[in-house]
């Protein structure tokens, strides 16, 4: 694997962590200011441009390199987006649910590469 | 947050329907894919082909549903136990494929199932307590 390919599957898994905190931004404005809004409007553009890169990216990605290969990487997502969960949109963390994310974590490396 | 809405709206209710749609439009998308294997010419690489098949079809309906499912479940749930919780399609896909597509599931994959089906019950224990705190 190439440098530069081993950055795509970084940079395709910071584009899918990212489109699911701007989503759940998104929608959590809904809430308060309804669709229609600039508030709900922006993110969630911003959301479905995220997920739609990540998505070309990793579809590249196959195209050059094993499923197996790439897949163990989504695995780590579970971890990123519990973390970033409390830091960007302070969510609390419990010890279980960081034991549980890392379990699922290993879980799906291990089924990805078997 | 707003009070959580009950029935059919019920997040807990939505996100295991998009977990179910998940899974359902990945069987889909596999056998339309073995279906219209033999099509692929020359832009076969891209995966187009595929649309031949009324499987793919209703597996783009199926992932259509289930994103937006998960855009309701964001509205009400923390994203650090939703996203955790939806990743049981780790679980029901490989053992949907072994039940349906006939798949051969080895031992070591069996071990990985085990260890996030482990890692979703510790997930999934303290917010059933929270649930009932409500």
């Amino acid at each position: 694997m190439t440098p530069l390919s081993f950055a795509l599957v970084f940079v395709a898994l910071f584009a899918f962590v990212v489109g699911q905190l701007v989503l759940k931004k998104a929608m959590e404005a809904s809430n308060a200011v309804g669709f229609g809004a600039r508030k709900f409007l922006l993110p969630f553009a911003a959301g479905i441009l995220f997920m739609t890169v990540s998505f070309f990216l990793i579809l590249g990605l196959l195209q050059r390199y094993d499923l197996s290969y790439i897949y163990p990487f989504q695995g780590l997502s579970v971890i990123i987006i519990s973390v970033t969960a409390v830091v960007v949109l302070r969510e609390k963390l419990t010890p279980p649910l960081i034991i549980g994310a890392a379990l699922i974590s290993a879980g799906i490396a291990l089924v990805s590469i078997s | 947050m707003p009070n959580k809405p009950t029935g059919l709206a019920n997040p807990w209710l939505q996100l295991g329907l998009s977990v179910v749609f998940v899974t359902a439009s990945e069987l889909l998308l596999k056998r339309g894919a073995n279906e219209t294997a033999n099509l692929a010419g020359s832009w076969g690489w891209t995966g187009l082909s595929a649309l031949a098949s009324p499987a793919v079809w209703l597996a783009i309906i199926l992932v259509i549903l289930s994103f937006i499912t998960w855009l309701h479940v964001l509205r009400y749930l923390p994203l650090s136990v939703a996203f955790p919780i939806s990743q049981v399609v780790h679980i029901l896909i490989p053992i949907c494929s072994w039940l349906f597509l006939g798949e051969v599931i080895s031992h070591l994959r069996w071990g990985g199932i085990a260890l996030v089906s482990l890692g979703l019950a510790i997930v999934a224990k303290p917010v059933a307590r929270l649930e009932e705190r409500l």
